[in-house]
């Protein structure tokens, strides 16, 4: 998978999980901005599966496909069904709920790039 | 939260703590049934018991996380059902994989008490248990 695209996604997610976790610490509701940086985020996202599903096509390389693409999916899917989830209540643990979501981004980023190099499991 | 307590029915069991909570059985409800449905489709004859065994933790997460959501009486009643069946699946299946290892050689959510994610699956059945009685 393409390092440095899925790092730019790495190190977004880590900045847009700070600023919520300061927002948690401040008990402050997220506002427009929040989102608007998590809609590029997302958009990133969108990106980082239509690349990885072409990667895959192209590749003759050996790996587990289904479950590639599955944790594509699930990176795009988390973040959304977080803010969703969380615009429900308006309090800190909603705020919560919306950072965990960016700190999961990386992990399910690096699952993304495991399996890719990885042997068939 | 509003400063007047209903006391008509149980404190609802998604607001608060239980907003995070309800979001990390999501989590892990889509984690099982995810993993499970693509090792059912793509490899079950290799071990349909790992496999059979993700499927079911995976509904058994869809049903804790749903029913907290939702948080009234009847929903209640059955993610305290699910939840304590979760517990028994992670120490009965954590305790099995530690005892016959050569019989879980593809790993579940439950395989190993929940190492492969942190420990996590262990942990969360009591909270879940707790933050049921602490809402009751």
């Amino acid at each position: 998978m393409t390092g440095s695209y899925a790092t730019a996604i790495t190190v977004i997610a880590l900045m847009l999980a700070v600023w919520t976790l300061v927002l948690v610490a401040m008990n402050r509701s997220p506002g427009l901005s929040l989102l608007a940086a998590a809609s590029v985020l997302e958009a990133l996202l969108v990106g980082f599966l239509i690349g990885g599903i072409v990667q895959m096509v192209g590749s003759d390389h050996h790996f587990a496909r289904a479950e590639f693409v599955g944790y594509l999916l699930a990176c795009l899917a988390i973040p959304p069904m977080a803010v969703a989830w969380a615009r429900e209540e308006r309090s800190r643990s909603g705020t919560l709920v919306i950072a965990f979501a960016f700190l999961l981004t990386p992990v399910m980023v690096l699952r993304v790039q495991q399996v890719w190099t990885g042997p068939l499991v | 939260m509003s400063d007047t307590v209903d006391r008509s029915g149980p404190a609802p069991t998604g607001q608060g703590f239980g907003r995070i909570l309800v979001a990390v059985y999501g989590l892990f409800a889509l984690a099982a049934t995810a993993r499970s449905g693509v090792q059912i489709a793509t490899k079950l004859s290799e071990a349909p018991l790992a496999y059979l065994l993700s499927a079911f933790a995976g509904i058994v997460y869809i049903v804790a996380t749903v029913s907290l959501a939702r948080g009234d009486v009847s929903s209640r009643r059955l993610a305290t059902m699910a939840i304590s069946v979760e517990l028994v699946g992670v120490l009965v299946v954590g305790g099995a994989s530690r005892l016959f290892p050569d019989s879980f050689p593809h790993a579940t959510v439950w395989t190993g008490f929940g190492s492969g994610y942190g420990f996590v699956p262990l942990v969360l059945p009591f909270v879940g248990l707790w933050w049921l009685r602490h809402t009751r």
